[in-house]
């Protein structure tokens, strides 16, 4: 055996010069003996030898190359070996394996879940062409860069005409279509678009074609695209689709093409697109921002480059439009994050708690290894004196924490599946691209990553600890002769104490999101949402196009919703609380300068006059509607208390006039007087605090306020009864109205509001199944290293009790020990939580990150748990018999 | 040709290489004597292809090498069979008997 400290390579050099420097003078030799000189036999030998130096380089190549080869052969043989005796091992204890593979299972199993969610939600590209370039163009007013405004008509035909950085802007115009092709009328969301849409967006039809650029002119706007999803489930994917005729909204479309399933980027995207024409007036209009701006930035173009274009633009709006564009601005969204929304931290932070229950599940395993390791000992001895040097059986170790995690990962996998199914089918609030969550070649990917990371993880160090041969009998002696000074096994505590603060560090995040979940309970939102049904009707533009019809049509629903038996209030209204729908203006209280800067932005409600009873919304002020506030009389509004508020300080707002909506003859301002004040309403869910919001009566909406809402209202009808049973009712009489009018979105309100939090209690679900686990994963975990150190006691405590110690004081005595490290955890745990508990800030309502009870409560639980897993080898240890202990040397 | 004459070469002195190490262990050295003597000098090893050779044998796994004392007392590289090395040996042997006996058949039709 040589020593070098790189030895293969120097070896093969020498080898190579050895052997051929023999072999030149041997065959000198021989040709001396066969007469030659030496000098002649010498040069003949190099001559059979021909090119030494390249004979010597092939030679080293080829034998480092030998030599390289068989180490392979050799560690893959010595792998071989050790799987197959890590298998047997694992086999010939079947408990511990069972333990340690369910363990492990749970942790890997979860966080391939979580994984996989947050693959298939945030880090799946998107199927369009480059969709990093792709970017949602927002207008911004007053410097807020947190909202991405919709884009008026003419500030789009601005950013188009004064930008170069991108390859094509596109705008989209979200618009519902009533669809009475073929079956029961059916509402459909889709979109108005530029020409270019689906260029920019980066799509190519599956059938037919997309728009021509001449298609979105005025006039001309009479094709239609449909999704891969309506096209199969309305047109059962009919071949014949592309050219027929579809009736929308009363007026012919031609089908000019299909888009494929992968464009239906969502679950609740646009179902079809239709052209937008913009007439020259709408070009220049600056004022009606309804537009979503979509730019696909040009290869190789930054965002700042853009943005920076984009500011030029924006400064010249704002001096040469400055009614409309004093503060407008614009930002740039990828279009990806647009669409996940604040999912990502969400999911991140799931991930991150599965990945904790994953650490702690791995400090029970590793604790598992140790305590089997003890019972090892024998076997290591006779390896290590066989010749087994420390590393050879650190690789014998792993190698069975890598079977044991790859044991794990195949039934934790199953785990995963099952789980990841309950998931997709619950996504509540329809989580975008959740959907396509599933255990595929990715996820299968980072499963078996967690499992070689956390078998290093958990096996490295029993691994290291079992593997020095000196180590057992000096442990053993240690424990033997030791009085007193608690925990002298600094690997185990460890793991109590990293244990303790993880999953403290649990626990707190689900105790804060309980909290949150108790504070939104019970948040008042302003309605009494029980025995309220809720549904949507939409007037076709061609068979309602004057304002009178709409506001006719729709008072007739409003009493004919109110003749059905059993209700007991209905009324008619533009939006719902908890319902998408539903637009804002701004508002200038009187007496402020009639300029943008006194804008008061708040949500506008039309309605009948029954809606505040038919939601017990409570007047808190003046008086509400009533018939008599119609077309022709003094124009009214009721405020909402926010609003009163913001505009006049405590004051009474009721006489008060306001100008909104609409202009007087010749653009006078159009003044509205406030004859009242609604209690504030919570109109976004309860944990988004109410802002101003108004209300108009339909007869007097302004004419221009049916295309806002494009003709669509929503039926609340407010019963003593099941609101449920009122579907039929509701749908027949809307039917004796107008059998072509789709009723859809139906829903009881309390449902809307149970959506509305539904992400809140099922992130408060998981964090808090997460934190149980890991509390019951660590509190096995205790279990097993108090145990393991009272049984290394049992001498010790004989002799104490010998001498007179009483079974109360010997179960302290462990107790006090034991829990040291639980309170080092708990006090680390504290620390990380009261620092981690930021990335949960926006999930939080109505308690602080950092809730001093929540702690306490989680400390107490925790501590509690500590102590009855420990209270049970303790009391094993006081009833030892002092003699028996002692014999036991 | 120049190239089939090459590889044809280059089997045959693995093929040969293998038979004499069947007769036990050899050093380089000997290995190219034996096959000179064995062939009356017919065949000369060329002795910058033979160590290559040996090399690329030994990666193969067909023999395999450790160092020993020569028949004159020197320290020498010396080259044993492996029994893969005996497998290789059996089917290079049955390989250049097909392939003699088919150059035979062209060059002497009348034997």
């Amino acid at each position: 055996m040589r020593f070098h400290s790189w030895p293969w390579k120097p070896r093969v050099d020498d080898e190579v010069d050895d052997e051929l420097t023999f072999h030149l003078e041997m065959r000198t030799r021989e040709l001396v003996e066969r007469g030659m000189n030496a000098a002649d036999a010498r040069r003949e030998a190099d001559r059979r030898m021909g090119n030494i130096d390249r004979v010597r380089a092939a030679c080293r190549a080829l034998g480092e190359g030998r030599d390289r080869h068989m180490r392979r052969v050799q560690y893959l043989s010595e792998f071989v070996q050790d799987l197959g005796f890590a298998w047997r091992q694992l086999r010939r204890n079947p408990g511990f394996a069972l333990v340690a593979v369910l363990t492990l299972a749970l942790g890997i199993g979860g966080s391939t879940a979580i994984f996989s969610a947050v693959y298939a939600v945030v880090m799946r590209p998107l199927p369009l062409r480059d969709p990093t370039r792709l970017m949602v163009v927002g207008e911004t007013v007053r410097d807020m860069p947190a909202m991405a405004g919709s884009v008026s008509a003419g500030n789009y035909v601005d950013v188009v005409a004064g930008t170069t950085t991108f390859e094509g802007i596109a705008a989209e115009q979200f618009s519902n279509f009533n669809l009475a092709e073929g079956g029961a009328p059916e509402r459909i969301v889709g979109g108005r678009v530029t020409a270019n849409f689906f260029d920019v967006m980066g799509a190519h039809p599956i059938a037919g074609r997309v728009f021509r650029a001449d298609e979105d002119r005025p006039g001309h706007e009479q094709e239609v695209m449909v999704s891969h999803r309506l096209w199969v489930r309305r047109f059962g994917e009919s071949a014949s689709i592309v050219g027929s005729q579809l009736r929308m909204n009363g007026t012919p479309y031609i089908v000019v093409g299909v888009m494929p399933s992968s464009f239906d980027l969502t679950t609740d995207t646009e179902d079809l697109w239709v052209p937008i024409a913009f007439t020259d007036e709408r070009k220049a209009q600056h004022d009606e921002h309804y537009l979503t701006v979509f730019g696909r930035l040009k290869a190789g173009v930054s965002r700042q480059q853009a943005l920076a274009e984009l500011e030029t633009v924006a400064a010249r709006l704002r001096r040469d439009v400055p009614r409309d564009d004093i503060e407008v601005g614009f930002l740039l969204i990828p279009f990806t994050d647009q669409l996940v929304g604040d999912y990502r931290t969400r999911l991140l932070v799931l991930l991150g708690a599965v990945g904790v229950v994953l650490l702690i599940a791995c400090g029970n395993v590793a604790n598992l290894l140790l305590a089997r390791g003890a019972a090892r000992g024998r076997e290591i001895a006779i390896r290590t004196a066989l010749g087994a040097g420390q590393w050879r059986i650190v690789r014998q170790f792993l190698t069975e924490s890598m079977v044991l995690a790859l044991c794990a990962t195949g039934v934790g996998l199953l785990l995963a599946r099952a789980m990841l199914a309950a998931v997709v089918s619950w996504n509540p609030e329809h989580i975008p691209r959740l959907e396509a969550a599933r255990i595929d070649p990715v996820a299968l990917a980072f499963a078996i990553a967690m499992a070689l990371a956390s078998s290093v993880l958990f096996g490295l160090a029993p691994a290291l600890r079992l593997s020095k041969p000196d180590v057992h009998t000096g442990l053993r002696d240690g424990a033997r002769g030791a009085t007193g000074g608690g925990f002298r096994d600094r690997l185990r505590a460890g793991l109590i104490v990293g244990e303790v603060a993880l999953s403290l560090l649990l626990l707190f995040g689900a105790g804060l999101l309980m909290r949150s979940a108790m504070a939104l309970q019970h948040v008042n939102v302003g309605f009494n949402p029980g025995g309220v049904l809720t549904a949507r009707i939409a007037l076709p533009a061609a068979s309602y196009a004057e304002p009178d019809r709409v506001v006719a049509a729709f008072q007739r629903v409003a009493d004919a919703a109110r003749e059905i038996p059993g209700v007991t209030a209905a009324a008619v209204t533009s939006n719902t609380p908890m319902a998408p729908g539903g637009g804002s203006n701004g508002l200038i209280p009187e007496g402020r300068p009639l300029d943008l800067k006194s804008v008061i932005q708040s949500r506008l409600r039309m309605i009948t006059p029954d809606f505040f009873r038919a939601m017990q919304i409570p007047i808190v002020r003046g008086r509400g509607f009533s018939d008599q506030d119609r077309r022709g009389a003094p124009k009214v509004m009721i405020v909402s208390a926010a609003f009163a508020a913001e505009a006049y300080h405590g004051q009474d707002p009721i006489g008060k006039r306001v100008v909104c909506c609409e202009s007087g003859p010749n653009g006078t301002p159009d003044w509205k007087i406030v004859i009242g004040v609604a209690g504030d309403v919570r109109t976004d869910g309860p944990s988004v605090a109410p802002a101003p919001e108004f209300y108009l009566p339909i007869a007097q909406a302004p004419p221009a306020a049916w295309e806002w809402v494009q003709r669509s209202m929503y039926v609340v009808v407010r019963t003593g009864g099941s609101p449920a049973a009122l579907t039929q009712s509701l749908r027949a009489a809307v039917a004796r109205i107008d059998p072509d009018l789709p009723v859809f979105d139906v829903r009881m309100m309390d449902e809307r509001l149970a959506d509305a939090l539904a992400t809140e209690r099922f992130n408060t679900l998981l964090l808090t199944i997460l934190g149980v686990v890991g509390l019951l994963l660590a509190a096995s975990g205790i279990y097993g290293v108090i145990a393991y150190f009272v049984s290394q006691r049992t001498q010790e405590i004989g002799v104490r009790m010998a001498l007179g110690a009483t079974p109360g004081s010997v179960v302290r005595l462990i107790l006090s020990q034991s829990l040291r490290p639980v309170a080092v955890g708990a006090a680390i745990g504290v620390v990380a939580a009261l620092a981690a508990s930021r990335v949960l800030t926006a999930q939080l309502f109505g308690v602080s990150r950092t809730d001093p009870l929540t702690i306490a409560a989680v400390v107490t639980v925790l501590v509690a748990v500590a102590l009855i897993a420990s209270v049970v080898p303790a009391r094993r240890a006081a009833s030892i018999e002092p003699t028996r202990a002692l014999q036991a040397e | 040709m120049a190239d089939t004459t090459a590889e044809l070469l280059h089997g045959t002195l693995v093929a040969l290489i293998l038979k004499t190490l069947a007769g036990g262990r050899r050093h380089g050295y000997a290995i190219a004597r034996a096959i000179e003597d064995a062939t009356d000098g017919v065949v000369e090893v060329e002795d910058g292809s033979l160590y290559p050779a040996l090399y690329r044998m030994e990666r193969s796994g067909w023999i395999e090498a450790e160092w020993g004392v020569s028949e004159l007392g020197r320290k020498a590289k010396l080259y044993r069979l492996t029994p893969r090395g005996r497998r290789q040996l059996t089917a290079e042997t049955a390989e250049w008997a097909r392939f003699a006996a088919a150059i035979s058949h062209v060059l002497l039709p009348a034997s």
